[in-house]
Formats: structure tokens, sequence, C-alpha cells
């Protein structure tokens, strides 16, 4: 192109596309619209992925964690593979872990954690009244005795009738028969008649034979992280303390996810009106409109057993009566008026929802475990055994913009000390009490990795007689179940043994979150030098499915934004073509005057280059004042469990990403490139014979 | 001297479907320089086919064709264009302006081709060419708001402002009438005695080969006549 001036061949690719104003506005069009699409789309990625990361990063996981790199399963928070028992070995000593990551550039903190499914028992309702009774019997209380007797009486009256309903589904009829046998006694005005004259012989029968059949009593599945409570608290600033009160310092202790708490522990028939209020008032829905609401709504009248289970007669009278002035048109008894009075409408529930929490909760027990409550805590250990340990249920905590979504609420916190009994390795407090008692009785340890050694000999001259190393193995068992008994029996502990012994991972919060590749590699360089023998994850790897989420989509935008753009290169392309059959004479008479080829194809190339930044220009204004105005009014998760995890809470606020307008212009000046290319070269091979032969 | 423009024994075919047509047949001829030549014939006799050769948009079939001391025969693409934009002129039947350039930027467009000059003595060529062929009015006109006659005055600004040696005029009167063919033939007539550029044009008008020093009559792709008596004889 010697001596031909990038200003011609812009004023002339500037006049070509005025004189070709439809061309320049069909495949304008296109290139806008690729642009609007691939600025708009990558940005809200952008920020979706930029709310998730706060949403895990801030609530759960940290930016990293780092787990022992003898784990064999990959660390997972959600989906399938955190349901799943993972074998994650653990990071024996985190004391010198947590020295070590803290000594790197940009690492604010490391907090220990574990991961763990267990059940929760708490008393069931039956129990608590026999033990009430119990109470009143000694005391001789005769009029709580009578209240209780009722109360106790309505309850198997309960259980048998349900007994009696699972008789008629149940293949195996034996078991059920028996239980309705024991029941129908239980239930029995004869039975309650007689109690006054002996009630203690009355109680023993309950308690042994009518209370484990009453179901009342399921246990909770308890999914939880243990940590170092105050280390989280302080480090994870979406957690806030909702009811109650955080776990004091050196206390063992249990909070509920608040979300999780009204989901799985609160009452299912006041549980589902809150849920009804939650979707009027927070969503905007409404029950007419709706048939989730209206099954929701369906099924509660299925659960009344949870509120007449828990009334006594005075309060079923009360409530009865109540509902009957409330419903007069209603017949049946009280278990009738509840099935209608929980069958709202959009004109009603405001009311009845009032009714419900003014009349009938003051009665029930709203919550099958109560902050303050002493819950026993389940686990299968590593070790195989099934562990317990009582906990205190401190309070209840959300995790701030979060609380209305399940995923981010799956999780409830324990303390990491009441962790370690659970998963059943050896801590290092316990270990000194077993060296200690070990010391006195005179065994010797003997590490684990020599312990072939010393049977068989070798370089440790450590002689063990075969029947001595039996009797060992009894003594050591004993001991560790003599020191757990002693953890367990104590709620309290030295908060400086959090660091001592051992943790199954730990997050690493950094300082500056966009250096998370840098931190990685600082991380495993770190363990790599001294021997620590973790491997580090970065939240998203850990985030399981929830993490890879953001990937999917992103091969999903980035798939339709090819297919797309596939099209319009196939539209532009013949549009070329036919604009370059247009241009035969005037290409010709260029080429006959002295234009060289290459000018004819920087020509095209240019003029379809004008187009695609113009159009780009459109396009990518329309794209991010729309993210603009999308971020004033934010996009509603409409209550949607996964949109608010991904949103970070109920509403996305997007921000322009100005990388991504470089990236959406980019991408359209290389298609309208490609596209042109051919065009070009056929308008480039235009002999100049052809000037002479063109007409105006 | 040698000429400005040699043809010798120029044969063109072109393929016509499975036929072969001959445009010119065995053709030779020489054009000294500052000559104001017309190409005379009737219509298929193979006149605009030797001003494409000699304008080198077009390659001979066989024999040679040498252009300002070049042959064209053995010149590639680029080469060919080369000459084209500072050898030759091209004045054409349509007129072929670029009609998205105003009278001022098709007369500037070789110029721009060629570059190397700086943009004051552009403009002042530029400016002096339009003058020239009285447009000095319409000079940011577009095409479109041109009569044909001004149209063609604007072509033969372009065909002139490079300087070049030769300027080719394929029937420049063709889409003219009378009156304005005859004004710009005298154009061009008046700029070949003032600047001694050679003209080479074809045309089938009597009117206009009246006007030539020199008339090369061509019929059924051969030279019956090439001038060369006539001019003798009328000089």
């Amino acid at each position: 192109m010697t001596g031909v001036s990038f200003g011609l061949l812009l004023r002339i690719a500037l006049r070509s596309l005025v004189g070709h104003r439809i061309k320049g506005l069909i495949v304008g069009t296109i290139l806008a619209f690729g642009t609007f699409l691939v600025v708009l789309g990558t940005t809200l990625l952008d920020n979706v992925e930029r709310a998730m990361e706060a949403s895990i990063t801030r609530s759960l996981t940290g930016h990293v964690q780092v787990v022992s790199e003898r784990a064999k399963d990959e660390l997972a928070f959600f989906g399938p593979a955190a349901a799943a028992d993972q074998d994650l070995s653990f990071i024996p000593d985190f004391r010198r872990v947590k020295e070590e990551l803290l000594a790197i550039d940009g690492v604010e903190a490391v907090i220990p954690m574990g991961r763990q499914m267990a059940q929760g028992v708490v008393g069931n309702e039956l129990d608590e009244r026999l033990e009430a009774l119990r109470r009143a019997v000694r005391d001789g209380d005769e009029a709580e005795v009578a209240d209780l007797s009722a109360r106790v009486q309505r309850m198997v009256q309960l259980l048998l009738l349900e007994r009696r309903n699972a008789l008629e589904i149940s293949a195996d009829a034996a078991p059920i028969e028996a239980e309705i046998e024991i029941l129908e006694k239980g239930a029995s005005d004869a039975f309650w008649e007689a109690f006054p004259e002996d009630p203690i012989a009355s109680l023993e029968f309950l308690d042994t034979k009518v209370a484990p059949i009453s179901s009342n009593g399921l246990p909770i599945f308890l999914p939880y992280v243990a940590t170092d409570l105050h280390a989280y608290a302080k480090h994870f600033p979406h957690f806030a303390i909702v009811d109650g009160e955080m776990v004091p310092p050196g206390r063992k202790g249990f909070l509920f996810n608040k979300t999780y708490y009204e989901e799985t522990v609160k009452n299912k028939v006041a549980r589902t009106l809150d849920k009804v209020r939650e979707a009027r008032e927070l969503d905007g829905r409404t029950i007419a409109a709706d048939p989730l609401l209206q099954e929701l709504i369906e099924r509660s009248t299925q659960y009344t057993r949870h509120v007449t289970e828990q009334l006594g007669p005075r309060d079923a009278a009360a409530v009865e009566e109540k509902l009957r002035r409330l419903l007069p048109q209603v017949e049946g008894g009280l278990d009738e008026l509840l099935k209608a009075f929980l069958r709202v409408d959009d004109g009603n529930f405001d009311e009845r929802y009032a009714f419900f929490y003014d009349e009938i909760a003051p009665r029930i027990r709203l919550y099958r475990v109560a902050v303050g409550d002493v819950v026993t805590i389940r686990a299968l250990s590593q070790d195989g055994y099934m562990r317990a340990v009582n906990v205190k249920v401190w309070g209840t905590f959300n995790l701030e913009g979060l609380e209305r979504s399940a995923l981010a609420s799956f999780y409830n916190l324990i303390d990491l000390m009441s962790f370690r009994d659970l998963y059943g390795l050896m801590t290092a407090e316990k270990k000194e009490v077993i060296d200690a008692l070990r010391a006195e009785v005179g065994v010797e340890a003997i590490d684990h990795a020599n312990v072939e050694d010393a049977l068989f000999g070798g370089d440790a001259e450590v002689e063990v007689e075969t029947a001595l190393a039996g009797e060992r193995i009894d003594v050591e068992a004993a001991l560790a179940d003599a020191a757990e008994a002693q953890a367990r029996a104590s709620d309290t502990f030295d908060p400086a043994d959090i660091e001592k012994g051992m943790t199954l991972h730990a997050a690493v919060v950094l300082s500056d979150p966009s250096r998370l590749e840098e931190a990685m590699q600082a991380i495993e360089a770190r363990s790599r030098e001294k021997g620590l023998g973790i491997r580090a994850f970065t939240w998203q790897k850990v985030a399981g499915i929830v993490g890879q989420f953001i990937l999917v989509m992103r091969m999903v935008l980035y798939v339709a934004i090819g297919i797309l753009f596939a099209v319009a290169l196939v539209i532009i392309n013949n549009s070329m073509v036919m604009a370059t059959m247009d241009r035969v004479g005037e290409i010709g008479t260029m080429r006959a005057i002295g234009a060289r080829r290459f000018f004819v194809l920087a020509l095209f190339l240019l003029e379809t280059l004008v187009l695609a930044l113009a159009a780009g220009v459109v396009g990518a204004g329309a794209a991010v004042g729309l993210i603009l105005a999308l971020g004033g009014s934010g996009i509603p998760a409409a209550g949607n469990d996964a949109l608010i995890f991904l949103f970070g809470g109920p509403a996305l606020h997007p921000e322009p990403v100005w990388t991504n307008l470089f990236f959406g212009f980019a991408a359209i000046a290389a298609i309208s490139l490609i596209s042109t290319f051919y065009p070009a070269r056929i308008a480039a091979r235009i002999a100049p014979v052809v000037a002479m032969q063109s007409r105006e | 001297m040698a000429g400005i423009v040699e043809v010798r024994n120029v044969v063109k075919e072109y393929p016509l479907g499975k036929l072969t047509v001959q445009a010119l047949r065995g053709v030779s001829l020489e054009l000294e320089a500052g000559e104001f030549a017309a190409i005379a014939g009737t219509s298929g006799s193979g006149k605009t086919t030797l001003l494409n050769l000699i304008g080198c948009v077009d390659t001979p079939t066989s024999g040679e064709v040498v252009v300002a001391g070049q042959s064209t025969t053995a010149l590639g693409d680029s080469q060919l264009t080369r000459l084209r934009l500072h050898e030759l002129g091209f004045i054409f039947q349509s007129f072929n302006l670029i009609a998205v350039l105003d009278v001022y930027q098709n007369v500037e467009f070789p110029l721009l081709l060629q570059g190397g000059l700086s943009r004051g003595e552009r403009d002042r060529r530029v400016r002096e060419m339009v003058e020239k062929v009285g447009l000095t009015q319409q000079i940011k006109h577009r095409p479109s708001e041109l009569s044909g006659g001004q149209r063609q005055r604007v072509a033969i600004a372009r065909a002139l402002v490079t300087r070049p040696k030769i300027v080719l005029a394929d029937e420049p009167t063709a889409n003219l009438d009378s009156q304005t063919g005859t004004a710009i033939i005298d154009l061009m007539k008046s700029i070949n005695a003032a600047e001694k550029t050679t003209f080479i044009f074809s045309t089938h008008d009597p009117k206009v080969t009246d006007r030539a020093d020199r008339v090369i009559r061509l019929q059924d792709g051969r030279i019956v006549d090439d001038g060369k008596g006539a001019r003798a004889g009328a000089a």
C-alpha cells in the first residue's frame, strides 16, 4: 500500500458506508446486537460470579481451603459430593500450618474447619410430658397431674390413630399390631382412671412401652461446619447472630443457621404459614395465581397433628372454641376446624396468620429445639463407632443477604473441640492425658510406622513382646475412652487448644481476593518448602457443583454467542458479497486508475471495521446503559433459592466491567473482519478491464 | 526514435463458451509521443480491445505491447498497476467517477494512490486541473450532481492530474450530445497541444475522427488503415 494514505482509505470507507447505507444498516444491526449480547452477557456473568464469590467466600469457604495432601476425596461444600462421606484425611498440626500460612504476604487469617453430617437428638414431646407428670406426682400437685394426664392420654390417643393409619399401608403388620395393642391400653379411659391408684407403675408402662413408639422425637439431620467460632465470626463478614448469643470463648456450643432452624426445627404448620407470608409479601405472589402455594397450603392441612398433639385438653378446648367462632359453618371437631382454618386464601390470609400466632402458637412448642436447650449430637466417627456429644444451642445466626437461600443456609456451626470429639481423632490434649497415663502404667509409645520394627526387630531397639503388644492395645483403647469421656463431660476448654490439635481442613482468608492465584501458588510453595503436607484449593473448586455453575453458564453463553456469531458471519458474508457485486465497476475503475489489489482488500476490511466500531459503540452503549439501569433497580432473585445464592442476596445490582467492553469490541471486530475477508478477496481480484465495460 | 506505444503482431482471443473469438488478429502499430490519435471502427472491430491492451488493463494472447518503453507481456499485476498509475491516464465512456467522492476528491484520488506529494502540492495540482476543465464552481459537487459533460471533464482532470505520458479514452463522447462531445474533444486537443500528452481514443463517430491528427481504422480485428498515409497526406 506504498504511498496510499490511511486517510484516503478511511475517507472512501466512510463515504462508501454512507453510500451503501441499507447494507450498512443490516450488517450494523447484526454487529450491534452481537456486541450488546457479548457485553451484557459477560458483564452479567462477571457480576454473578463476583456476587457468588462473595456469597461463598464471605460465608463459608474463605478464598482458599487447604486440605491434607493425603486426602483421597476432593473437598466439596455443596452438591452430591458434599453429602457423601468424604475421605479428607486431616491436618494433624494446625498450629504449624496456621503459622506458616500467616507468614505469606496477603494471608489475613487461617481458620480451622471440619465438615460433618450428624444427627441431633432432642427429647421427644411425650418424654417431656411424662417427665412433667412424674414431677407433678412426686410433688403431689393433683390439678397438674389431672391436666398432664389428660394431655398424655390425648397424645397417646393421637399416636394410636396414627399407628392405625400406618397399619393400613404397611406390608409388615405384626410389629404395628403389637404397638397398637400397647397404645390401646395407654389411650383407654380405664388406664387413666386407674392411674392415681398406682402412678409409678403406670408411668413405668408409659415410659418403657408407649414412649418408644412415639415418632415425635425423630432425629434432626444436622449438617455443620466445625470451626474456631470466634475466628470465623471475625473473618466471615456475612455472619451475624440473630437469636440468643455467640458461644462464649472457651465454651463448647452449637449455633443454628436461622434459615435452617426455621425450615427444619420449627413447627411445620407455623413454617408453612411463614412461607406463604414470605411468598406474598416478599415475592408478590398470590395464592390464587400460584399452584405451588396452593399445594403447600393443602399439604399443611395434613400437619394438624403437629398442633393438636401439643395441645392439652384445656388449650384444645380453648382453641376449638375460638376456631368455631371464626369458622361457624365448619362441622366436626378440632382437627376439622384446624384443617378448614389452614385452607387460607388471599382474602383471609393476614387475619388467619395473626390468629395463628396470637391464639395457637403461644400454646404449642414452636421449635423442637429452643435456644438454650442442650442437644445430643450423634455422628459416625472415623473409627467406625457412633459418637455423641451434648452441646448447648447458644443461638441462631444469619449469613446476611443470604437469609432466603437454602444453599447458603445448609450448614450450622459447632465449636471445633466438640467436633474433634465427634470425629474421633486423637487431639493433642487427649494425647497428653494418655501419655501421662501411659507413663504411669509403664507402657511405651510406639510410632505407628515403627510397629513392625518394634515387633520384629530392626534399627529401632525397642523390644516388645507380642503378648505385651496385645495388652498395650487394650490399655490404649481404655485410656482413649477415659479421656474422651472426660472431655465430653466438660463443656469448657482452653481456647488455645483449638490450635493445638487436628483440623480436617482450613479456610484461608486473603486481604486482597484478586491475588487468589498468587496466594495459591505461595501456599503450595510454602507447603513443599516446609513439608506442611497440605494442598490448596480455590473457593470455586471447593464449592463443588455450585462453584462449577458459573463455568457452565459461561460455556452456555459462549456457545450462544458462538452460534449468533456464526449466523452473523454468514449474513455479513452474503451481504458483503452482494455489495461487492454491486461495486464491480467502481472497484474496476480504481484498479484501472492504479489502485493495487491490497488497496481494495484494505478498503473493504476497513469499511467493515469502521461499521463494526460504530455498531460496537451502539451495542456496547446499549448494554452498559441497561447494566447501569439494572444496577440501579436491581435484578430481583424473585425468592428463587439458587438465584439468591448466585446474586449474593435478594437482588443483583450489576456494574459495568470495562474489560468486557474491550472484549466485546475485539470479538465484533474479529467477526466482521473474518466475515469480510472472503468478499474483500473477491473484490481485490476484480480485473481493471471491467472498468472499460461498466456503465454508471 | 522508438514510439511511446508499440504494438507488435498482437493477437487477442476470448473464449466464448466452446468457441474462441479472435478480437485482434495480428495487429501491429506504433504511436509517437504527443500524438492525438483516434482508433476508429465499427462495433466489434476490436478498437476497445486494442485500447485495453495499450492501457495495460488486459494482456495479449500473443504478440507484444510496449508502453512507455516497457514491454507489458512479462509484467505481473503489480507492475502493470504501477505502469497504469504512473504512465497512463484513463477516460471512460461512462465516466467511471467514484460516486461517493466529490469532484475534488475524484481528481485527487490517483495522486493519493501515487503518494509522494505534499498536501500543498497535491492541492495545487488538483485545483489547477479542475480549473483547466472549467469546474472550479462545482469542485465540491458529487458526480450525481453533475451533467454528463461535466462528469467527463472531471474524468479528464483525473486522467491528467498525475501528468501521464499517455491518456487513453474509450469512446469519450459516446454518452454525450454532439455539442458537449465536441467541447470535450476540443478540451482534450487543447491539452494535447499545450502539454504534449499523447491521446489515444477509440470512437466510431466521424465527427470525432475528423478532429484527430491520426486515425487508425480497424475492421474485424485487423488494421485496415494505420493513418500514417492520411497524416502524411494531410501534412
